[in-house]
C-alpha cells in the first residue's frame, strides 16, 4: 500500500427514501476543518438509487466534489450493495480519510467495508483533528513520527474513558463519527460541486438481503430506561393536567417524560415512570428536574444522566447540589418559554 | 432504693391490662393485616383518659407521672404495637412540647382538647433528607405580616392524617455561628384543615401496620404567626429535647412488645409436645426462656429509671434525662429485636403463621431500633455524655 496515492477527506452522505440525513452535513461541516490543513478537498460519496437530485444542497453544505453510484440496486440500504458500492469507490478513487455516520446505517457499513478495503476503522468518534502519530516523538525514533494523521477520539467502556486512535499504516483512515457531535457549516447558497458518476456495477446475487418490510414505528409509551432525553416532573408541577407543558417540552426536544414518586402518589402519572429508589434507574443524556426537590431517593435514580436541568422555585432545593444547570423561578414561566425557544432554534435550523 | 410499685401505680397497671385485653387484643390482627388505624380504639382510649395521663389536670389531663404513662404504653404493646405508638407519639410528641415551651394560651388553647383525645396529635420533623441528620431541615417558614407561610414536605410521620395537631419544624433563616452560615430552626402548631396543608404517601410498613404514616406536604400554608411553639430559632433544641421524652414512650413500647411476646410463648412451651413431653421440659427452651426474662428485667429497669429520671425533671427543669432516656431505647429495642426473633423460634413452624401472632410482634419489634432516633443515634447521645 503506497499512502502517497491516498488523497481527500471523503464522507459517506447517508440517504433514506431520496432524503439526505443531517449526518451527512454535519460530517460535511467537519471534513471541510480536516481538509483545510491537508490542503485537500472534501468529497461526498452519495449511494442510492435516482439520488442526483441531492447533489445540490451536498455542495451547499460543503463538498467540493460528489461521487455519485446510482443504480436500482442501491434503493434501500441493504449491507452487501451499499458495501460493494463504497468500497469500489474506496479502491477507485483511494481517500485519505473515509468518515461515515454512526448511524444504524454507518455502523453497519463501516465496518463491512473497512474489512473490504483492509484499513482501520474507529466506531462512534466524537473528536476528530489532525495531527502528529505518535503524538510526542520517541527519543531516536524522531523520524518514525508521522505527520497529518487523522487522531479519532471515541469513549470506550461506557463512556468511562476516553481513547484517541490512530491507524498510521493504511488508507483511508476510517471512522465512524457520532450524530450531533460535529457543527454544520451555515450552507452556501447556490455552491455547485464537481459530479462523478461512478457505477461499479451490480449483479443481483442470493447473498443479498430481502427487504419484506420497512416499519416506521412510533412508540406511544415510551421506555424511560432507553431515553436519551427525559423530561421529568415532581409535585412542583402542581396537577395531572398541568403535565401538558412538561409534555410540550418533551415534544420539542424529543424526549420522553418521567417523573419522581410524589407524582405517582398523587395518581398524576403511572408507576412505569417513576424514577428513583423504588422507581427506575435512569441514565440519559439530558434530564430535566422541573419541580423536583432532589431528595436523595429520587436522585439516586438519575444521578448518572449526563447532563442535569433543574427549574425550582426554591433556590435551596438539594436538586442543585447534582444539576449541571439550574434555574431558580416559577416552572409554569421558563418551561413554555423553554419550549418556545428550543423550537425556534430547531426552526433555523431547518432551514 | 424502692424497686416496688407503689398501690396507685399497681391499680394503674390492671386498669391498662384489663383494657388492653378487652379491647386492643381482640382487633391487634385485624388492624395489622387490613393496614387500618383503630380509630375506634382511639375513642376508647380518650374515654378512659388514657389519652392525657402524664398532663396536668388544670389541662385536662389525668395529672398522673411520667411512670403511669409508661405502663400505659407498655402495657399495650404487650397485646398491639400499633395502638402503644398511637398513644406514644401523641402524648410525648405532641402534648408534651406544648406543655413544655408553648405559651399560657397555647396550652389552653391546644392542650385540653388533646388530652381528653378529642384531637390527636403527631410530630413532624423527618424529611426525605433529613433523618438521623436533623439539621438538613428543607422545609421553609417565612412570615409575611402577621402569618407564617410553610413550603416543603415532612414524611415518616406517625399519625398523620389522623391527628388534628401537629408539630412541625421548619426553617425560618440563616444565623451565623463561629463564622458559619447555618439553619435557623423553628417549631409551629400547625392544625389539620390549614388550607395548603395535605397528605401526600401513605407508607407501606412491615410493622406496626395499624398506625397510620404519612407525608404532610405544606403549600404556601398560612399558619396564624402565634403558632410559633417556643422562641423562634430554637426549633432544633425543641425537637431534639421532644425526642428525649419519646425515646421514653419508644423504650416502653419495645419494652412491652418484648414482654408479650415471652408471655405467649411461656404459655405456648407448656402446652407444645414433642418426644412425648412439653418442650418446656427441653434444657434449651428452659435456657432460652432465662436469658430472655433476664434480658427484658433489665431493660424495664433501664425504662423505669428513665421514667422517674423524667418525672423529677417535671419538679426540677435543670435536671436533664437525655442519656438515661437513649439508654432505656437502646437497650430495650435491642432486646425486643432480640425476644420476639427468639419467640418465633421456640414457637417453632407456627411461630412464622399470621394466626399465632408472635411473627407480627417480631415485624413491629423491628422499628423500635429505627423510629424516634435509631440505635446508632442513641449511641451518639450515650457517648456523647461519657466522653464530654
Amino acid at each position: 500500500m503506497n499512502l502517497e496515492e491516498y488523497k481527500g477527506v471523503y464522507v459517506f452522505a447517508q440517504q433514506v427514501d431520496n432524503k439526505v440525513d443531517s449526518i451527512a452535513y454535519e460530517l460535511l461541516g467537519k471534513a471541510k476543518e480536516l481538509a483545510a490543513p491537508l490542503n485537500t478537498q472534501v468529497t461526498a460519496v452519495l449511494i442510492g438509487s435516482n439520488v442526483k437530485n441531492l447533489c445540490d444542497s451536498l455542495a451547499e453544505y460543503g463538498a467540493d466534489r460528489i461521487i455519485v453510484v446510482d443504480d436500482p440496486e442501491l434503493k434501500d440500504y441493504r449491507t452487501e450493495p451499499y458495501a460493494h458500492a463504497l468500497a469500489s469507490v474506496i479502491n477507485e478513487y483511494k481517500p485519505e480519510i473515509m468518515l461515515v455516520g454512526a448511524t444504524a446505517i454507518g455502523r453497519d457499513l463501516g465496518p463491512t467495508v473497512s474489512a473490504r478495503v483492509a484499513t482501520g476503522l474507529t466506531a462512534d468518534c466524537t473528536v476528530l483533528e489532525i495531527g502528529d502519530f505518535p503524538l510526542v516523538a520517541i527519543p531516536g525514533k524522531e523520524s518514525e513520527q508521522k505527520h497529518n494523521q487523522l487522531l479519532m477520539t471515541r469513549p470506550a467502556f461506557g463512556g468511562n474513558t476516553i481513547a484517541t486512535i490512530a491507524c498510521p499504516n493504511n488508507r483511508p483512515q476510517m471512522a465512524t463519527v457520532r450524530p450531533g457531535v460535529m457543527q454544520k457549516i451555515d450552507p452556501i447558497k447556490g455552491a455547485k460541486a464537481e459530479i462523478i458518476e461512478f457505477n461499479p456495477g451490480f449483479t443481483p446475487n442470493n447473498k443479498y438481503v430481502t427487504i419484506k418490510e420497512v416499519v416506521k414505528a412510533v412508540k406511544d409509551v415510551a421506555d424511560i430506561m432507553d431515553a436519551k432525553v427525559l423530561v421529568s416532573g415532581g409535585r412542583g408541577v402542581g396537577s395531572a393536567e398541568n403535565f401538558k407543558i412538561l409534555e410540550d417540552l418533551a415534544e420539542a426536544v424529543g424526549g420522553v417524560v418521567s417523573c419522581s414518586r410524589a407524582v405517582v402518589d398523587s395518581g398524576w402519572k403511572p408507576k412505569d415512570l417513576q424514577v428513583g429508589q423504588t422507581g427506575k434507574t435512569v441514565r440519559p443524556n439530558v434530564y430535566f428536574a422541573i419541580g423536583i426537590s432532589g431528595a436523595i431517593q429520587h436522585v439516586a435514580g438519575m444521578e448518572e444522566s449526563d447532563v442535569i436541568i433543574a427549574i425550582n422555585k426554591d433556590e435551596d432545593a438539594p436538586i442543585f447540589d447534582v444539576a449541571d444547570y439550574g434555574v431558580v423561578g416559577d416552572l409554569n414561566k421558563i418551561v413554555p418559554q423553554l419550549t418556545a425557544a428550543i423550537k425556534a432554534e430547531k426552526a433555523k435550523k431547518n432551514n | 432504693m424502692d424497686f416496688s410499685l407503689s398501690k396507685e401505680h399497681e391499680m394503674a397497671r390492671q386498669l391498662f391490662k384489663d383494657f388492653a385485653e378487652k379491647e386492643v387484643k381482640p382487633l391487634a390482627q385485624e388492624i395489622d393485616e387490613q393496614h387500618r388505624f383503630p380509630r375506634e380504639t382511639v375513642d376508647k382510649l380518650a374515654k378512659y383518659g388514657f389519652l392525657g395521663i402524664p398532663v396536668p389536670k388544670e389541662y385536662g389531663g389525668q395529672g398522673c407521672d411520667i411512670q403511669t404513662y409508661v405502663m400505659c404504653v407498655e402495657e399495650m404493646a404487650k397485646v398491639c404495637g400499633t395502638t402503644s405508638v398511637i398513644i406514644s407519639a401523641h402524648t410525648s410528641l405532641c402534648v408534651d412540647p406544648i406543655l413544655t415551651y408553648g405559651t399560657e394560651e397555647q396550652k389552653k388553647k391546644y392542650v385540653p382538647d388533646l388530652a381528653s383525645g378529642k384531637k390527636l396529635g403527631a410530630f413532624g420533623l423527618t424529611e426525605p433528607g433529613a433523618g438521623t441528620d436533623a439539621q438538613g431541615q428543607q422545609t421553609k417558614a417565612v412570615l409575611d405580616g402577621d402569618e407564617w407561610v410553610l413550603n416543603g414536605s415532612k414524611c415518616f410521620i406517625t399519625n398523620g392524617k389522623e391527628a388534628d395537631v401537629y408539630i412541625v419544624i421548619a426553617v425560618t433563616g440563616k444565623v451565623e455561628k463561629k463564622g458559619k452560615m447555618l439553619k435557623e430552626i423553628s417549631a409551629f402548631i400547625v392544625e389539620k384543615g390549614t388550607p395548603g396543608f395535605t397528605f401526600g404517601t401513605k407508607e407501606n410498613k412491615m410493622g406496626i401496620c395499624g398506625s397510620s404514616t404519612y407525608e404532610l406536604i405544606f403549600t404556601d400554608c398560612r399558619i396564624p404567626k402565634e403558632n410559633l411553639l417556643g422562641q423562634q430559632g430554637k426549633g432544633f433544641a425543641i425537637a431534639m429535647h421532644t425526642l428525649d421524652g419519646g425515646r421514653i414512650g419508644i423504650a416502653a413500647q419495645a419494652l412491652g412488645l418484648a414482654e408479650g411476646a415471652l408471655e405467649t410463648t411461656i404459655e405456648y412451651v407448656k402446652e407444645r409436645k414433642q418426644f412425648g413431653r412439653s418442650i418446656a421440659q427441653f434444657q434449651n427452651t428452659q435456657f432460652v426462656l432465662a436469658d430472655l426474662a433476664t434480658k427484658v428485667e433489665a431493660a424495664k429497669l433501664l425504662v423505669y429509671k428513665a421514667a422517674a429520671k423524667k418525672d423529677e425533671y417535671r419538679t426540677n427543669p435543670k435536671i436533664s434525662y437525655s442519656v438515661e432516656a437513649a439508654q432505656a431505647k437502646l437497650m430495650a429495642a435491642e432486646v425486643a429485636m432480640e425476644v420476639t426473633t427468639k419467640c418465633v423460634q421456640l414457637h417453632g413452624g407456627y411461630g412464622y403463621i399470621k394466626e399465632y401472632g408472635v411473627e407480627r410482634m417480631m415485624r413491629d419489634a423491628k422499628i423500635t431500633e429505627i423510629y424516634e432516633g435509631t440505635s446508632e443515634v442513641q449511641r451518639m447521645v450515650i457517648s456523647g455524655a461519657l466522653l464530654k
